[in-house]
């Protein structure tokens, strides 16, 4: 019943004689009465305890008032109910929780057994418990309008639905189908939950209620069918059937988790028995899984960071200036990392003027960011004619033409100091100068690319993750010399852009290059020590992470990310391994480009015996854990940028880690692993600097017994 | 009342019809031309008050073209926006509405412009097929929907292309210049000629970089359309002596060579009150000083009404035709504008000086989209004024139906 984008406020404490958070409205002359949920003190209809007994309290009304259908809708405009209230989770016992999923499931199940036609209506996220409140209805209509989704959104957060969806939602729409929207915790635009039968008409938000109570003066209590197709119901209803459909499943889904994450696992096995045992067994099974998932580690970390993902939005503006307002936005730089920036401007509605060296470039890109948006737009990201706006936001030339009305210049130009001063010296000429300079950078200090700058203040650094369209973070560099304002803008566009901001200092690498240009420094380390290529990565995908660091490197390509390694390294005075510069200088520059620690033939990825060759025989005996030495080394370094103030809180160094870096989520970050790990983790570091250098030693704030977030 | 600046402007390469605009439709080519002409000016769609665009072959979807750039484009909603059409003059009525709108005090920054997509004309159906198929889709049974179909034959079936005749006289515009030809003595050697000064004019436009400043590039599918394709580097008097009339094979002077070809393209201008020009620091390339339309009877000469709006238009601005700097004429067909010259001269109204006239080549050899031309001219005079300092500037545009207009421009 838990959503992900719950209340951003924690439940202040009840106050008496306050409004309640749902209210039952007696039936008019049409004989339809209304429940309507509107939580006072939450934007989003996050379902807290208080919110439950309500819900209830109306659900018993309506039972006594009999009327002739009841519509269930929300008092909010364009919010319905978002799913649970996080806070809800914090500090209560295992047995705390399953008791409020069973009350919840009652509630619901109470509404379920009203005996006239019950009608959702919805006009904004319904997720989580939010559908799980619809799903207890007889008929759901839904509101034609970009807000509105619906999904069962729990694995995200480790959890399982627990307030009926594992039970309803296969039952309602089939099992294939409902496995797939749990599992995926997929949320579904209006249409598209119309044809997989989550929704049973779509109609203008304006007709919303009018539909929703000719629903319920019409409609008949109906039993779902459990598929729209006899495949479907033959998977839901049919044993063998199903039993084939739950092991796929199961299967697919171990591969996928390699068995870190539990939540997946637990919602087939709920949906499994509900549908071999019956209704009550599997909601049984529900609330057991969600209590023990939502006190387990996983969960707890899952959690925490969808929290703290909400709450950045306005955490990272804390102790900033005022930020400027954006219309317009430019853009230089049309390769991947410029188009894909232009196309997530342009997609949250800014007006984006693009600038590449000449009109040919300037092509290639905008027909890139019509491809981005049209793929988005099959995916059902938006609707197609939105698809078109969006393309038509974005225009381009090969001069500044077009700039001089930008409020924020993002430049994406070649990595290479002079260049990005060219470009800077190039956009002072014609730019306003309350314009918002930014250089997205993955490496170089932005007080160098600024130095020759006539305002270096309006110049901040905005490192996007490639792809842009799918990479949620965004880091924030501000150097000592920038203007708060313009640090406060750079913030409040990557919220516009629907990214997460992480404010950090100016420095070689930032926080996020330098974390990872440390650990693949180790990986480089322990190449030389005699460790395999094959067995490094795959000892780090095993332990969680995406993709190992040497994939990665040949992913990144040699010369970025040897380039991002030594200027990394030359700031903290020690030396860069230099494999990477001599795989290069052999011709290996990476995946696309002659291979690099692997070689890449037909499509099959072997790895490269070159290397060996290279770096000489094994200088150490193998030994050790891999997947640790490197994570610990990574945990340490964002420690380190930690005390030197590189970052601003643990909880951005979590953040930038997960969603920048694919930092293993369900550890929930360096920071939350060390509290949860500190002594294995010191342990361990202690031990390997003695052996391999100093370099790995723990640092001093480490070893203290401080924990960084309150426990 | 307010003086109304140009501020600035752009248009697309204008290219044969058919060729690398042919997968882009009017709407396409109006968003490209206000995109450009927003960007160059450097003016915030914010701060636009209005949109208006000219178009002649109007698709049926687009019933409002101008709207549709302004949604398609994501500017402020809330910009009113309206098509206007007056033929091949249409940009000239959108600039001219534009002009009193701000004049008036009803706006302050007005997108005037104008598109054509003659590759992507809207086929029409014949009248008894239409009627037929509207009587149809209202037919509430079988039977009925079969009857109202009974009574179309198999030669209403074609689809009917727009009208290139004049409704009234029936006549081509081809056939019409013929006549202004014969009627002002205009000999095919003097059309040859004029038509070869198009050419090296816009050559020499492009190579020296005045026309290149005024034309944004049109990004299609990964590559970019930059320049006007139908201008002849190798043209010679002696090649377009060479071909055949087309129009009257016996007897013509009029050839493919000498005649503006069919052509996409669009081009827009930005206007403004000065007051609010200056307000965003804006120096203007020009201001509109007066304008004029006038028209004659198409069974006479049907292109001929440029040299009667001229006459009016510098009386309204209280000038001579000797006070005009520099002109640009739309070039229909060279007959037209050499009978304009004629005309002017034998009615008194003045000699235009020849070296004065479209300096970086006209429609003959950049091309001719109907609704655009207007603008097209406006926004290469403002410019070239602004280049030479110019104090004053003289545009005129036929159209069909025997309609012309004139608009002076001066100094900013």
């Amino acid at each position: 019943m838990i959503a992900s984008q719950p209340a951003e406020k924690l439940t202040p404490p009840v106050t008496a004689g306050r409004r309640p958070s749902v209210t039952f409205v007696p039936a008019d002359a049409s004989g339809v009465a209304r429940i309507v949920m509107d939580r006072p003190d939450d934007p989003v209809n996050a379902i807290d305890v208080r919110f439950m007994e309500d819900l209830a309290a109306a659900i018993a009304a309506a039972r006594n008032a009999r009327p002739r259908g009841l519509v269930v809708t929300s008092g909010k405009q364009g919010q319905f109910v978002a799913g649970a209230d996080l806070s809800l989770l914090r500090g209560t016992s295992q047995s705390d929780i399953e008791r409020a999923s069973r009350a919840m499931q009652r509630v619901l199940d109470d509404l379920a057994a009203l005996p006239f036609v019950t009608v959702a209506a919805i006009n904004g996220p319904a997720l989580g418990g939010g559908l799980e409140i619809a799903l207890a209805c007889d008929t759901r209509i839904a509101a034609d309008a970009p807000n509105v989704r619906v999904g069962l959104t729990e694995t995200r957060l480790g959890l399982i639905p627990a307030a009926g969806g594992t039970q309803r939602l296969p039952r309602l729409i089939g099992l294939p189908r409902a496995l797939d929207m749990i599992l995926t915790a997929r949320q579904l635009a209006p249409k598209r939950a119309l044809r997989a039968g989550v929704i049973d008409e779509v109609v203008h938000p304006a007709v919303l209620l009018r539909a929703a109570t000719d629903h319920a003066m019409r409609d008949k209590k109906r039993k779902p069918k459990g598929g729209a197709t006899v495949v479907e119901r033959a998977a839901t209803h049919l044993a063998p059937a199903r039993a084939f459909a739950l092991r796929q499943a199961r299967s697919r889904t171990l591969a996928e988790t390699k068995g870190r994450y539990p939540a997946p696992l637990a919602a087939i096995d709920a949906v499994a028995i509900g549908l071999a045992k019956g209704i009550a067994a599997g909601l049984d099974a529900e609330a057991r899984s969600f209590g023990e998932l939502a006190i387990g580690e996983t969960g707890r970390s899952l959690t925490s960071l969808v929290m703290l993902t909400l709450r950045q939005r306005k955490a990272a503006l804390e102790g900033l200036g005022k930020p400027r307002a954006i219309a317009n936005v430019g853009v230089v730089g049309l390769g991947f990392m410029g188009s894909g920036i232009a196309q997530a401007a342009a997609a949250s509605g800014l007006r984006v003027r693009a600038r590449d060296r000449d009109a040919a470039a300037v092509a290639k890109g905008l027909s890139a960011i019509r491809t981005l948006t049209t793929e988005a737009a099959k995916k059902g990201v938006f609707e197609r004619r939105e698809a078109m706006r969006i393309v038509g936001r974005v225009t381009g030339g090969p001069d500044l033409a077009g700039f001089r009305t930008a409020d924020l210049v993002i430049e994406a130009v070649f990595e290479e100091i002079g260049t990005k001063r060219r470009v800077i010296a190039e956009l002072e000429d014609v730019l306003r100068p309350d314009a918002v300079i930014a250089s997205n950078t993955s490496a170089l200090p932005i007080a160098d690319i600024a130095r020759e700058a006539r305002s270096p203040e309006r110049i901040v650094g905005m490192h996007f993750f490639s792809p842009v369209h799918k990479m949620p973070l965004i880091e924030i560099v501000r150097p000592a010399a920038a203007d708060p304002d313009a640090v406060a803008t750079a913030v409040a566009a990557a919220n516009a852009l629907g990214k997460t901001p992480i404010v950090v200092s100016d420095g070689p690498g930032f926080y996020t290059t330098r974390v990872l240009s440390t650990m693949i420094g180790e990986a480089f380390t322990m190449l030389a020590e005699g460790e395999a290529i094959d067995a490094i990565d795959r000892a780090m995908t095993a332990f969680g992470w995406p993709v190992g660091p040497l994939q990665l490197v040949d992913e990144v390509g040699l010369e970025v990310a040897g380039h991002a390694g030594e200027t990394v390294a030359k700031a903290r005075g020690i030396s860069a391994p230099t494999i990477v510069n001599t795989l290069v200088a052999e011709g290996f520059k990476g995946k696309h480009k002659g291979g690099g620690f692997y070689l890449y033939e037909r499509g099959r990825r072997k790895p490269n015996p070159r290397v060996r060759d290279l770096l000489g025989p094994p200088t150490h005996p193998s030994g050790g854990d891999i997947a640790e030495r490197l994570t610990f080394t990574f945990v340490n370094e964002a420690v380190r940028c930690l005390d030197e103030n590189v970052l601003r809180s643990p909880a951005e160094g979590d953040l930038g880690a997960v969603l920048g870096l694919g930092f293993p989520p369900f550890l929930g970050g360096p920071f939350r692993y060390a509290d949860a790990q500190r002594q294995r983790i010191v342990t361990a570091l202690e031990r390997l600097a003695a052996s391999r250098g100093d370099h790995l030693a723990p640092t001093e704030s480490l070893r203290s017994r401080r924990p960084y977030f309150e426990p | 009342m307010p003086r109304v600046l140009i501020l600035g402007g752009a248009r697309t390469p204008f290219v044969k019809a058919g060729t690398d605009f042919a997968d882009l439709d009017v709407l396409d080519l109006a968003k490209a031309a206000t995109s450009e002409a927003l960007a160059r000016t450097e003016i915030d769609p914010g701060q636009v008050d209005e949109v208006i665009f000219g178009n002649v072959a109007r698709p049926v979807a687009y019933h409002n073209l101008a709207r549709e750039v302004v949604l398609s484009l994501s500017m402020p909603t809330r910009i009113p926006a309206f098509t206007v059409g007056l033929a091949c003059a249409s940009a000239c009525v959108a600039i001219t509405s534009a002009a009193d709108h701000i004049a008036g005090g009803n706006a302050d920054v007005v997108v005037a412009g104008g598109s054509e997509s003659l590759t992507n004309v809207p086929l029409t159906l014949t009248p008894r097929l239409a009627r037929a198929l509207i009587a149809a889709s209202l037919a509430k049974s079988l039977p009925a929907k079969a009857q109202s179909l009974a009574h179309v034959r198999a030669s209403d079936i074609a689809p009917v292309a727009p009208g290139i005749r004049e409704t009234s006289t029936g006549l081509t515009m081809g056939e019409s210049a013929e006549r202004m030809a014969a009627m002002n003595a205009i000999s095919r050697e003097d059309q040859d000629a004029w038509a070869f000064r198009s050419h090296r004019l816009a050559a020499a436009g492009w190579d020296d970089g005045r026309l290149a400043k005024e034309v944004g590039p049109v990004y299609i599918d990964g590559h970019a359309v930059t320049a006007d394709n139908h201008i002849r580097r190798d043209s010679t008097p002696e090649k377009l002596a060479t071909l055949r009339p087309v129009f009257d094979r016996e007897h013509g002077t009029i050839t493919a060579g000498n005649a503006s070809p069919l052509t996409d393209g669009a081009a827009a201008v930005v206007l403004a009150s000065e007051e609010r020009a200056r307000a965003l620091g804006f120096e203007g390339l020009a201001a509109v000083r007066s304008y004029a339309y006038a028209a004659v009877d198409p069974a006479d000469q049907l292109l001929i009404a440029p040299a009667y709006a001229i006459p009016i238009a510098l009386r309204r601005a209280g000038l001579t035709l000797d006070d005009i700097d520099i002109f640009e004429m739309h070039e229909a067909f060279a007959a037209q504008v050499l009978s304009t010259l004629a005309v002017l001269e034998r009615n008194g109204v003045g000699r235009v000086p020849v070296e004065k006239v479209n300096v970086m080549g006209g429609s003959i050899a950049l091309g001719h989209p109907f609704g655009a031309t207007g603008a097209r001219i406006v926004l290469t005079l403002a410019n070239e004024m602004q280049r030479r300092g110019a104090r004053y500037g003289l545009a005129t545009a036929c159209a069909a139906g025997g309609n012309g207009a004139a608009i002076i421009l001066e100094r900013a």
